[in-house]
C-alpha cells in the first residue's frame, strides 16, 4: 500500500482523460440528436445549433420512416450484414489460420499475393465485368460476394493467431487434433476480442454499404439502408436545380444520420463482454 | 526457414527426387492448404481477374473495344504524362505526402493511448461507457463534421473564435487560413478515428497474459512501468502492422474529407491527388488518366510496404 | 531466397495469365453495341405489337415513390403498353460511374441522361442512336416540342444524338432585407454608390437593432455572390463565355471584369462581406442570411421564396421581409447575371443496340411523342385530372394532393415543359417572384457548349483563376497585376485554346455571325 498515493494519482489521470475523450466525442452526437427533433425555423433561431431542444417535433423522423423502401432497406441491410458478417468472418478465419502458420511452405507468396490485393486493383470496369460475368449483378449477393474478404483483415487475424503461444499446437496436435478442429475449437475461441474486432468491421462495413449498391443494383427493392437514406437528403453540395425538389434541412439531415447510424452504435456494448482476458491462461493450464 | 530439400550449392540432387520430397512436404500440410482454397478462389476471381485493368493506364481507352483491344497509348507513358504535366503535380505530391504524413504521426498514438488508458480503468461501468462514447464520431460522416467545424472554428461566429476574441485575441481564420488547414483536418481526423481506432488495440490487450501483471506487481512495478514493459510491447504486433499498412496507402491523403472541407483560398496546401484526379475527370471520360495516378500511388504505396516490411523485420514483426 | 522468389514470379504469372484469359472471354463482350441493352431482361421480342416492352430510363435524381405508387408510371405504362422502370441515382458523379460501366459492359438503359462531356464520348464512340433519320418522320411530336434550336445543342459532328429537355428558365436576383433598409430610412439601392451605401450601413449601423455589431452586408456561395456587380460592368463572373452585341466575349478578356473586381475588393476589404464566403457550402449561406447575419444575397425564389422558408425566417425575426433587388446600374452595363437560356435542362440519349429492337424502339417514340403532346405533357406536368388538378374556368388549380404526391412529376417529363405556364401554375403562391425573377435582364451564356479542347486542362486552369481572383478581391495580390494573370493563363495554362474553342462552338452553333 505504499504505493497508495501513486495509485489514486495515476487514477484521477486516467478518469480525467476519460472525461474529456468522452465528452469530445458524445457532445456533437447530442448536437446531432438535438438538432433531429428541433424544428429547423428554431435551429436557425438559435444561432444554427442547438443543444438542448426547446421545442420538439419528431416531423424529420415521421418523414424518413414514411418514405417507400426505408424498411425494406432496412431489411435488406440486416440481411446483408448478419449474413455477410458471417461468410466474411469464416472465409477470413479459413484464410488468415493458414498464413500464420511459419511452418507452412510457401507462406510467404500465399501471403503476399494478399496483401498485393490491398495496393492494386483493377478499377471499376473490370471488377463490373467479373460481378456481371459472375452473374451477381442486381442480385443481393453483389453487395456480399465481391467483397467477401478483406486483405487488412484477413492480416489483423493473422497476426493475432501468431501470438498464441506454439507449445498449444503442439500439445494439441500431439492429442491427435486436427487443424480444423485446432482452429475452430481453439484458436477461434481464445482469439474472440480478435474475432469481435475483425467482425466489427465487417459488420459496419456492410452497414454502411452503399458504392456497391450504386454499382451493381437497379432493382430498388435491393437498395439497402443507406442509399435510401442519402436519397432522401440529396446530401450533394451542389445546388438543387430543379424547383420542385424540396431540399433538406439540417433537421432532416440530422434524423436520417440518427437512423442510419444509432443501430450500429448500440450494438457495440454488447460485444464488448468478450473482450475479457484470462482465457488464454485456462486452456494452457488445461 | 523453409523445409526444403537443402541446395547446398555443390551437390544437386537429381530432380524427380527433390520434386517428390517436395509434393511430400506440401502433403502433410494439405489440411491447411484445403483451409485455404476458398480465399484463394475468391482472390483470383474478384480480385485477380479482374487486375487486367491496370492496363488501362497505359491504353486509350475505348468503350466500345474494350481494355483488351483498345489502343495503346502513345507514348505508353502518356496518361502519366498528362498528370506531371500539370503545373501543380509537384505541389499534389506534395500535399498529399505531407497530410498523409501528418496523419500518420499524430493520428497512430491517440488510439492507442485511449486504449491503454481504458485498459487502467477499473471502474468497469465508467470504462464502458467512456468506451461507448468515443467511437461515436466514427459513424459521423463528413458534412456533419464539416458543419461542426464551422460552428465551433469559423472566424467570425465559432464558438472557439469567439472564446478567443473575448479573451482580447485576435480571431482566427482556421478554415481558410493555410497556415491552419491542414491541422483542422488531421485534428478533425484523428477526433473521429480516436475512439473506433481503439477497439483493435483493446482487443490486443486482451489477449494478454494476465499473469505477466500479478508477477510485476509482485516486483513492485508501478502502473506506469507495466504499461511499458507489458501492455505495450504485448500490443506491439498490431502497432507495427497498422503502420506498415498505413505506409502502403500513403498517397491515400482522405478524398472524401478534403472535398467537403477544402476552399479556394486553402487549395495550395489542400489540393491532393485524388482531388486532382476528381476535378480533371469531370471534364472528360477519362479512366485511363484515373487508373494512371492509381497506379502510380499502387506502386508507390508497394514500394513503402516492402520498404517498411523488411524494417519491421528488425522487431520480429514482418508481415512476411 | 532463390525459391521464394521463384514462387512469386510462378504464382504472378499463374494468376496473370488466367486473369487475361478471363478476362478475354469477358471482355470479348467487349464489342458493346453489340450486345442487347439490359431492359430486355424479361421482355419477349415477340412479332406481334401488343408485347408490353419494358423500357428502362436512367436518370440522376431521387424522391420516386415505390413502382406500384408511381401514378404517372401506371399511367403512361397503360397508355403506351409498356412498363417503364426508372433506375436513379442521387448525385450526378455516381450517377455517371454507374452509367460508365454499364456502357462498357454493355448493358445501358434505354434512355438515359448524359452531360455534354459523356454525350460527346459516347457519340464518336457509336455508343449511341443517331436521332437524325427519325427526326422529321418518327418522333416529329418530340421534336416540334423540343425545337430545333434546342436540339442543335444535342448534336456531334452534325448528327442528333439527345434528346433535349426544354430549357430551365432563371430563378435568381438579389434578396434584400427590407426591414432593414426601412429601419435605417434608406431606399432600395439602383446603382452600385448605392449599393455600396447600403451594404456599408448594414454593417456599420446596426440595421436589427440588437445593439450588436453582427450584421454585413452581403453573404453568399463563394464567388456567385457577386454576379450582378459583375452585371453592372457589362460582364459575366470570372470564367464565363457569352455574348454581347453580337459577339463572343470570354469574362476575364472583358476590361470591365478588373474594375468590378475593384469593386469587390472594396466591399470586402472594408468587410462589408461574410468572411465565411468561401467556406459556405449548400444552403449554407442562405441559412445564415434567414438567421440575420446578412442583408443582401443572391439567390433564386426557389430558396428564398416558398412558403416554408418565408415561415422560416419570420419565425427567427417576425418583422423579417425578404424581397427581390433588381440588378444595379453600373458604368457598362445592367444584368442580374449570365444565364444560358437556350440550355437543355436535362440530356437524354439512347443507347445504339436499339437498332435491332425496332418495335422497342417505336414504344420509345411513342413515349416521347406522347409527352410531348397535350394529353401526355398535361399527365407529367399535372398528374392526375380530378386528384392532383382540376380545370376551374379553363385554368389549372392544383390540389392538396399535388403538393404531397407530385414532387416527382418533374422527372417523367423526358422533354420538358413550358415554363411560362407550368411554374405559375405549379407555384401559384410565387407567381409574382417567378414572373420578376424572369424578367430580369441577363447576359447570354454560352458555357455549357464549349467542350475543352484537348492539350487544355480546365480543372488546372480553372483552379489557378479562381485563386488569382480571390487574391484580388482579398487584396493578396494587388489588381495592376491583372495582366500579368491574364499573361500567365495564357502561358501557363494555355487558355487561349479555351477561348478559341468558344469562338468556334459559337460559329458552329450559328450563335455568332
Amino acid at each position: 500500500m505504499v504505493r497508495g498515493w501513486q495509485d489514486r494519482l495515476f487514477n484521477t489521470g486516467i478518469y480525467a482523460i476519460m472525461a474529456v475523450v468522452g465528452l469530445a466525442a458524445v457532445v456533437p452526437m447530442l448536437y446531432v440528436a438535438a438538432v433531429s427533433v428541433t424544428p429547423y425555423a428554431q435551429v436557425l433561431k438559435n444561432g444554427g445549433y442547438v443543444l438542448f431542444p426547446s421545442e420538439w417535433t419528431l416531423a424529420a423522423y415521421r418523414k424518413i420512416f414514411g418514405t417507400a423502401n426505408l424498411l425494406q432497406s432496412f431489411k435488406v441491410t440486416l440481411f446483408i450484414t448478419t449474413v455477410g458478417t458471417a461468410i466474411n468472418l469464416l472465409l477470413t478465419a479459413l484464410t488468415a489460420y493458414p498464413l500464420s502458420r511459419k511452418a507452412l511452405p510457401h507462406r510467404n507468396v500465399f501471403l503476399f499475393l494478399v496483401v498485393f490485393t490491398m495496393l492494386f486493383g483493377g478499377g471499376l470496369i473490370p471488377t463490373y465485368l467479373v460481378v456481371k460475368a459472375t452473374g451477381l449483378l442486381n442480385t443481393i449477393w453483389a453487395l456480399i460476394v465481391p467483397t467477401a474478404i478483406s486483405s487488412f483483415n484477413v492480416l489483423i487475424l493473422k497476426s493475432f493467431f501468431e501470438q498464441l503461444p506454439e507449445e498449444l499446437f503442439e500439445s494439441a496436435r500431439m492429442d491427435g487434433a486436427s487443424e480444423a478442429l485446432l482452429l475452430f475449437r481453439i484458436v477461434v475461441p481464445l482469439s474472440m476480442p480478435a474475432f469481435v474486432t475483425v467482425g466489427l468491421f465487417y459488420g459496419v462495413g456492410h452497414w454502411n454499404q452503399f458504392f456497391a449498391a450504386i454499382m451493381y443494383l437497379t432493382d430498388r427493392s435491393l437498395l439497402p439502408l443507406q442509399v435510401v437514406v442519402r436519397d432522401l437528403l440529396m446530401q450533394t453540395i451542389e445546388q438543387a436545380e430543379n424547383p420542385e425538389n424540396m431540399v433538406p434541412t439540417v433537421t432532416m439531415q440530422m434524423a436520417a444520420v440518427m437512423v442510419a447510424s444509432l443501430p450500429v452504435i448500440i450494438v457495440y456494448p454488447f460485444l464488448q463482454k468478450h473482450f475479457t482476458k484470462g482465457m488464454l491462461l485456462g486452456s494452457i493450464k488445461g | 526457414m523453409k523445409a526444403h530439400a537443402s541446395e547446398t550449392g555443390t551437390a544437386r540432387m537429381p530432380s524427380a527426387e527433390r520434386i517428390a520430397r517436395h509434393v511430400r512436404l506440401l502433403w502433410k500440410f494439405k489440411a491447411l492448404y484445403v483451409m485455404l482454397i476458398p480465399g484463394m478462389i475468391y482472390y483470383l476471381i474478384y480480385k485477380y481477374v479482374p487486375m487486367y485493368g491496370v492496363i488501362i493506364a497505359f491504353k486509350d481507352f475505348d468503350m466500345l473495344e474494350g481494355i483488351l483491344r483498345s489502343d495503346w497509348a502513345d507514348p505508353w507513358f502518356k496518361h502519366f504524362q498528362r498528370f506531371f504535366d500539370s503545373p501543380y503535380a509537384l505541389e499534389l505530391i506534395r500535399n498529399t505526402i505531407l497530410i498523409s504524413l501528418y496523419k500518420l504521426v499524430f493520428g497512430t498514438a491517440p488510439p492507442i493511448m485511449l486504449a491503454l488508458v481504458l485498459n487502467e480503468c477499473r471502474v468497469r461501468w465508467y470504462k464502458s461507457l467512456v468506451q461507448t462514447l468515443s467511437y461515436m464520431p466514427h459513424f459521423l460522416s463528413w458534412i456533419i463534421i464539416y458543419g461542426i467545424a464551422i460552428i465551433l472554428l469559423s472566424q467570425d461566429s465559432g464558438i472557439i473564435n469567439r472564446w478567443i476574441v473575448e479573451a482580447g485575441g485576435k480571431p482566427i481564420a482556421f478554415l481558410t487560413s493555410t497556415d491552419w488547414f491542414r491541422s483542422v483536418l488531421v485534428g478533425t481526423e484523428v477526433w473521429q478515428n480516436l475512439g473506433w481506432g481503439a477497439i483493435i488495440y483493446l482487443a490486443a490487450i486482451a489477449g494478454i497474459d494476465p499473469t505477466l501483471y500479478e508477477a510485476a506487481r509482485v516486483d513492485g512495478a508501478s502502473r506506469m512501468r507495466m504499461i511499458w514493459h507489458i501492455t505495450l510491447p504485448g500490443i506491439r504486433h498490431v502497432i507495427i502492422l497498422l503502420l506498415i499498412l498505413r505506409l502502403g496507402h500513403i498517397l491515400d491523403a482522405g478524398f472524401e474529407q478534403i472535398y467537403i472541407f477544402y476552399n479556394i483560398h486553402v487549395y495550395p496546401v489542400a489540393d491532393i491527388l485524388d482531388t486532382w484526379v476528381f476535378r480533371t475527370g469531370l471534364e472528360q471520360l477519362n479512366f485511363s488518366l484515373a487508373s494512371a495516378v492509381g497506379l502510380f500511388k499502387s506502386a508507390i504505396g508497394l514500394l513503402l510496404v516492402l520498404g517498411s516490411n523488411a524494417l519491421a523485420k528488425r522487431w520480429g514483426q514482418n508481415i512476411w | 531466397m532463390r525459391n521464394w522468389k521463384r514462387d512469386a514470379v510462378v504464382a504472378a504469372s499463374l494468376a496473370a495469365l488466367v486473369g487475361v484469359s478471363v478476362g478475354c472471354g469477358s471482355s470479348g463482350g467487349g464489342r458493346a453495341a453489340d450486345q442487347p441493352s439490359g431492359g430486355d431482361a424479361g421482355a419477349k421480342q415477340g412479332a406481334g405489337s401488343n408485347e408490353k416492352f419494358k423500357i428502362t430510363i436512367g436518370m440522376e435524381g431521387s424522391g420516386l415513390p415505390a413502382p406500384q405508387d408511381d401514378l404517372i408510371k401506371k399511367a403512361l405504362d397503360e397508355k403506351l403498353n409498356i412498363d417503364i422502370e426508372m433506375n436513379m441515382i442521387q448525385g450526378f458523379s455516381d450517377y455517371m460511374n454507374q452509367i460508365k460501366v454499364r456502357a462498357a459492359a454493355g448493358n445501358l438503359p434505354d434512355i438515359f441522361q448524359v452531360d455534354l462531356v459523356a454525350l460527346n464520348d459516347f457519340a464518336q464512340k457509336g455508343l449511341l442512336l443517331d436521332l437524325t433519320p427519325y427526326l422529321d418522320t418518327k418522333l416529329k411530336t418530340a421534336k416540334s416540342f423540343m425545337t430545333e434550336s434546342l436540339m442543335k445543342k444535342g448534336m456531334v459532328n452534325g448528327n442528333y444524338y439527345a434528346i433535349t429537355r426544354i430549357a430551365d428558365v432563371a430563378f435568381s436576383s438579389f434578396w434584400i432585407r427590407k426591414d432593414w433598409l426601412e429601419n435605417l430610412n434608406l431606399s432600395m439601392p439602383t446603382n452600385l454608390d448605392e449599393l455600396y451605401n447600403v451594404a456599408k450601413a448594414f454593417t456599420e449601423q446596426d440595421p436589427d437593432g440588437n445593439g450588436k455589431k453582427d450584421t454585413y452586408g452581403f453573404t453568399g456561395t463563394e464567388l456567385g455572390a457577386f454576379s450582378p456587380i459583375f452585371g453592372a460592368y457589362g460582364t459575366a463572373g470570372p470564367g464565363s463565355t457569352f455574348l454581347k452585341d453580337g459577339k463572343v466575349v470570354n469574362a476575364y478578356y472583358d476590361p470591365g471584369l478588373p474594375e468590378a473586381l475593384q469593386y469587390i475588393q472594396r466591399l470586402i476589404s472594408e468587410n462589408l462581406v461574410d468572411p465565411q464566403l468561401m467556406t459556405n457550402k449548400g444552403t449554407m449561406a442562405r441559412d445564415q442570411a434567414f438567421q440575420g447575419k446578412a442583408g443582401i444575397i443572391w439567390a433564386g425564389w426557389t430558396d428564398i421564396a416558398k412558403q416554408e422558408f418565408i415561415e422560416q425566417y419570420k419565425t427567427v425575426n417576425p418583422k423579417a421581409e425578404w424581397v427581390q433587388l433588381g440588378p444595379p446600374k453600373g458604368p457598362y452595363g445592367q444584368y442580374d447575371s449570365a444565364f444560358d437560356s437556350e440550355r437543355p435542362s436535362r440530356m437524354l440519349a439512347l443507347p445504339k443496340s436499339l437498332e435491332k429492337q425496332p418495335e422497342k424502339l417505336q414504344r420509345i417514340f411513342d413515349l416521347l411523342n406522347y409527352i410531348s403532346d397535350k394529353e401526355g405533357n398535361r399527365l407529367v406536368m399535372y398528374g392526375i385530372e380530378g386528384r392532383h388538378y382540376n380545370v376551374v374556368d379553363g385554368k389549372i388549380v392544383l390540389t392538396e394532393a399535388m403538393a404531397k404526391e407530385g414532387n416527382y412529376f418533374h422527372y417523367y417529363q423526358l422533354t420538358g415543359r413550358p415554363n411560362e405556364e407550368y411554374l405559375p401554375t405549379k407555384f401559384p403562391a410565387e407567381e409574382n417572384y417567378i414572373k420578376y425573377a424572369l424578367t430580369l435582364p441577363r447576359l447570354q451564356s454560352i458555357d455549357s457548349n464549349i467542350l475543352p479542347p484537348a492539350g487544355y486542362s480546365a480543372a488546372d486552369a480553372d483552379r489557378y483563376a479562381k485563386e488569382e481572383i480571390v487574391k484580388f478581391i482579398y487584396g493578396k495580390r494587388p489588381l495592376s497585376e491583372y495582366p500579368a494573370f491574364l499573361k500567365t493563363m495564357e502561358d501557363t495554362f494555355k487558355y487561349k485554346l479555351y477561348v478559341e474553342e468558344g469562338q468556334k462552338r459559337a460559329k458552329e452553333l450559328g450563335l455568332v455571325k
